[in-house]
């Protein structure tokens, strides 16, 4: 059985401003080395600047979590040297004076299996380097500080994974639980990142590093169980080491030792008083903190009737369940959802889409009463969304722009079907013989009214028109 | 600290604090006369002391605002290309 | 004109009409073309000062507001950021670093119309004692330029001591406001930690310094506290002084007050003679003012001094990591360079005690060497603020010499680490505890000056100031020949 931990670094992007200053904290859109100041430079006399949110938001997250929250936090200087680290040291959290990083010993359920959080901490993310060049000799190094002080917390698990599979899964549900607090969009390009730790019945453990993604982390968990598998059958011993994922080979391969020898030197950082939180707090940030996904699935299953499979859909995914809450009432909660399971996540797949979609949650409730109502058909429903979603226009406009009006006006519907039994003789002929071809004269029908006509009311027409009765 | 400072703890300290030193001997004897010095803490009794720290409350903490810094800091950094900032090849 | 006046007079004459803010610039750079080839107080010149003194000139004669300082010219140590100018903490790795801010209490300063003259010479990244480590040549003592003026402040000291200036700011880590006060005849304050905000103070070590005035008189140290104290939105150690005003009722005397005279710090033993014969005159002037002077025993200060060094050389070690010439620094192309070896390069180019401190903060914090050693420190740190508070509930201020010496002569201290780090004895103590510390110039013996120290409880720099105020007071002390 493979023990596996996870350590995740999670960017709280949802945040305005970096971990200690006023720059932004989604560094994205920038031009390289512009959105950088004194304090993130690590210019001489510039101090950081704790950002309270940052520490109200990682508490959420702690308490998310199940994690014991201390209430006081400290802050600590791991001192190494790198390009992308402005200061040579990075400001993050420890527990050696005490517990005083931002929480510690939780627990989340992970399809039945108890994984434990050992613990939660503040810390600032480095800058990024770039290669410029391809050929090694004259290849340049270059460094962007935009992202040099972006808030991250870092969540680091027990060994208590024993598959990969458990491991994506925690993954996903991390992610949703992120979101759904609204401290991070896990979806943003490297927003989160995580390393590994494995190690197999009697074998030392190993850290794996350098992992891309989430999908890399479960294949790289996969390869490396495998790889110590196949040594400890060859009575080889698994040496205790850093890895790193080389996604191009896709193995994990030994990282140099350099890595080992990494002298930290952590001492307090006296630039950052310790933090009271104290119980007003907590309770505060306890009653402002967004239900979570499990409580949300549980409310629309019972309250709202919504079928198991639907909720857990919804409820995983805050864009949605948002829309969802905004746009039901008392009486169309779960043709609502439905509706946004069925026909508009497919629609809207995408940040790029849902950022520029018009789609408002008084059309979704529209377009529900006006398909209940009869007033438009299903059909002509998706044809109206595609155009709400790009231009936001109400529902009456569109319907009358496209003239989408529902043909329920039996006068109306019985010249149709006049026209297309006229046209269609031969399927009227074999109509009689065999009842199903009914269904392609009401696609007929349908195809005349471009999708308007009411399909019950035109089945019923057409079998009295055919004489079946 | 009792015991000595060597040769190789010095290097292992220089290369640690990134500084290349011209005279380790010289390095040996002024820190091992230092750390001798330190070894006046032992004294002092102190195992159960509890830490004094400076504290402050969240409410007094930085709000969370973005504010662009509107100096060019990039025109007082060594710059390539005026975008970027270089850096040694890594090994 | 005379340029050896105080603050308080130079604002009187200014609105007087004695003189002009540029006559006075100009008088006070041809001083400095006079005397500082000699003394090298001076790292680098404010070039706009005279045009900033024709302004404010301009300003005062059609009547509109002035600030406080009215054009009077300030120094200020080269380890504070002052927008467009060299900031080189007196290293050559910060050769060329030009900074782009200005730090608070500076531009605290510059609201109030002060006129910052230049950058002053200090012992590289402040750490040192005597102004001998400057990468950039030493300082010479005014009152004799065989000797040194103090440090690591001592550019300030001697700048304000040889009337090249009216006032100076420094910064104090161990002493290094103090010090060179007491060595050049001058009054130099140590706020409480956090009064005044380090916003633009190249660390040192982070959890002990402070910036503060370096001036003629207590007066004057109270008027630029004034201006420079008080909560910083930049710098989230500072704290609250409630507004308070330090030139109101400061010639209160200080007639009933408990005076402590620590026993570590005038033991007959470790002071010089003359030094013990100043102090046994001060505690009789204290006394003669009304106080009630007693010896008590601050028993942790026998670990402060090595307390103080592993936590300054642990913090120093990272303070100046950054320092790798890669952003910032001076010219050293790096091209060909493997990273390691470039910034280890780079990073020689540190002066040789600067060097000593950061292998010494290499070897104290890490975890071969019991890390345990740092957290010793800090726990003798806690403990003397205990005791600290202790005391301070019997009495109202502590006195000790400034330095157990007098000025020593270039290149006595220089080799011995250990008699070198005890020339700090009695002021590391207020770094450690945070409490604030002032040096006040007493007497002048064989030519060379001699300070008390008198320190207070936190945040009662009224009460201190008071207290300096009446002692000096006391004595009149010659003018410096220079």
């Amino acid at each position: 059985m493979a023990k596996i931990g996870l350590e995740i670094h999670g960017q709280l992007t949802k945040l305005e401003s970096k971990l200690f200053c006023p720059c932004k904290a989604d560094y994205r859109q920038f031009e390289p080395n512009t959105n950088i100041c004194p304090i993130c430079m690590g210019i001489p006399g510039a101090l950081p600047l704790l950002n309270r949110t940052a520490v109200e938001k990682a508490t959420l997250i702690a308490m998310a979590l199940d994690c014991k929250t201390p209430n006081k936090i400290a802050f600590f200087r791991k001192n190494y040297f790198y390009p992308d680290l402005p200061k040579n040291f990075q400001i993050t959290q420890l527990n050696v004076y005490g517990n005083t990083s931002i929480g510690w010993e939780g627990k989340i359920l992970v399809a039945d299996k108890e994984i434990r959080i050992r613990r939660i901490q503040l810390e600032e993310d480095p800058g990024r380097l770039i290669y410029e060049g391809a050929n090694e000799r004259t290849k340049v190094t270059l460094v962007d500080y935009n992202r040099a002080g972006t808030p991250l917390v870092e969540i680091v698990t027990e060994p208590d994974f024993e598959t990969p599979h458990q491991v994506r899964e925690f993954l996903n549900i991390l992610s949703d639980l992120l979101e759904n607090l609204n401290v991070s969009d896990p979806g943003l390009e490297g927003a989160m990142r995580a390393d590994a730790n494995v190690s197999i019945e009697g074998g030392s453990k190993v850290e794996i590093k350098n992992i891309g993604s989430f999908h890399d982390l479960e294949k790289a968990v996969h390869f490396e169980i495998t790889r110590q598998q196949s040594l400890a059958e060859r009575k080889i011993e698994i040496v205790q080491e850093t890895r790193h994922w080389d996604d191009g080979r896709k193995i994990t391969v030994s990282a140099r030792t350099k890595e080992e020898e990494a002298e930290y030197r952590y001492h307090l950082e006296a630039d950052i008083p310790w933090v009271r939180i104290n119980d007003d707090t907590k309770n505060q940030l306890q009653t402002h903190m967004p239900e979570s996904i499990s409580s949300k699935k549980e409310r629309y299953v019972s309250k709202y009737g919504i079928t198991p499979q639907v909720a857990d859909i919804l409820a995983s995914d805050r864009y949605f369940s948002e829309l969802f809450e905004n746009a039901k009432n008392e009486t169309n909660a779960k043709d609502v959802a439905n509706m946004i399971t069925t026909d508009i996540m497919g629609l809207l797949d995408t940040r790029e889409k849902r950022e520029t979609s018009k789609l408002s949650p008084e059309h979704l409730s529209d377009l529900v009463e006006y398909i209940k109502s009869n007033k438009i058909t299903r059909a002509s429903a998706k044809l109206a969304l595609d155009e709400i979603i790009k231009n936001g226009k109400s529902l009456e406009q569109i319907i009358n722009d496209l003239d989408l009006g529902h043909v329920s006006d039996k006068e109306e519907l019985s010249n149709i079907i006049t026209q297309v039994l006229n046209e269609e003789a031969k399927a009227v002929e074999d109509a009689k013989l065999n009842p199903e071809i009914v269904n392609f004269l009401v696609g007929k029908v349908m195809q005349k009214t471009r999708g308007k006509a009411d399909p019950e009311l035109t089945l019923s027409l057409l079998k009295k028109s055919l004489g079946f009765d | 600290m009792k015991k000595l400072v060597n040769e190789e703890e010095i290097i292992h300290v220089a290369k640690l604090m990134k500084i290349e030193l011209a005279d380790y001997n010289m390095h040996i004897k002024k820190v091992q006369k230092m750390l001798e010095y330190f070894d006046i803490l032992d004294e002092a009794n102190i195992e159960s002391e509890e830490l004094i720290v400076q504290e402050t409350d969240i409410d007094k903490l930085r709000d969370d605002k973005h504010v662009i810094y509107d100096k060019k800091l990039l025109k007082f950094l060594k710059t390539y290309q005026e975008t970027y900032v270089k850096s040694p090849k890594l090994s | 004109m005379n340029l050896g006046i105080s603050a308080f007079n130079y604002v009187n004459s200014i609105k007087n009409g004695d003189f002009t803010v540029e006559e006075f610039i100009e008088r006070s750079f041809e001083r400095i073309k006079k005397v500082d080839d000699k003394l090298h107080a001076f790292l680098s010149f404010n070039d706009i000062a005279l045009e900033k003194a024709k302004g404010i000139d301009r300003r005062i004669s059609s009547n509109q507001k002035i600030g406080q300082c009215f054009g009077m010219p300030i120094s200020v140590k080269d380890n504070m950021c002052v927008e467009g100018t060299k900031t080189t903490c007196a290293s050559k790795v910060l050769e060329n670093f030009v900074s782009p801010y200005t730090g608070t209490a500076v531009s605290r300063l510059e609201a109030e119309d002060a006129i910052i003259i230049g950058k002053t010479n200090l012992d590289e990244f402040a750490m040192g004692l005597s102004t001998e480590f400057s990468a950039y040549g030493h300082s010479k003592n005014p009152w004799n330029i065989d000797y040194v003026p103090g440090g690591s402040s001592g550019g300030s000291a001697v700048s304000v001591s040889a009337n090249e200036c009216i006032a100076s700011l420094g910064s104090d880590t161990g002493g290094s406001i103090r010090n060179p006060a007491s060595f050049c005849s001058i009054v130099g304050l140590k706020p409480t930690y956090g009064l005044v905000s380090r916003f633009g103070l190249v660390s040192y070590a982070n959890s002990l310094e402070q910036i503060g005035p370096m001036t003629k008189t207590v007066e004057d140290s109270a008027f630029l506290l004034n201006m420079i104290s008080g909560v910083d939105h930049n710098d989230n150690t500072t704290i609250d002084n409630k507004n308070q005003d330090y030139l109101k009722d400061i010639d209160a005397g200080i007639a009933g007050k408990k005076i402590g005279i620590v026993t570590e710090m005038t033991n007959p033993d470790g002071l010089s003679t003359s030094v013990l014969n100043a102090t046994n005159d001060a505690i009789k002037k204290f006394e003669d003012l009304g106080a009630n002077c007693e010896q008590v025993s601050l028993g942790m200060s026998k670990y402060a001094v090595a307390a103080y060094y592993t936590i300054t050389s642990t913090e120093a070690g990272s303070n100046l990591a950054r320092y790798d010439n890669i952003r910032y620094g001076y010219e050293f192309d790096s091209s060909g360079f493997e990273f390691n070896s470039y910034i280890s390069q780079a990073r020689s180019k540190l002066g040789p005690e600067v060097i000593r401190r950061m292998i010494l903060g290499g070897f104290v914090p890490s975890a071969g060497h019991a890390g345990k050693y740092f957290l010793k420190a800090l726990k003798v740190k806690s403990k003397l603020i205990t005791e600290i508070n202790h005391i301070f509930k019997k009495f109202d201020y502590l006195i000790s010499p400034t330095v157990p010496i007098q000025p020593f002569k270039f290149g006595e201290k220089i080799n011995d680490p250990v008699s070198f780090m005890l020339v700090d004895f009695n002021t590391v103590t207020a770094n450690l505890t945070g409490i604030p510390a002032i040096s006040v110039p007493f007497k002048i013996e064989d030519g060379l000056p001699i300070g008390i120290q008198i320190m207070a409880n936190h945040v009662d720099e009224h009460s201190l100031l008071q207290a300096a105020y009446a002692l000096e007071k006391t004595v009149s002390l010659p003018e410096v020949e220079i």
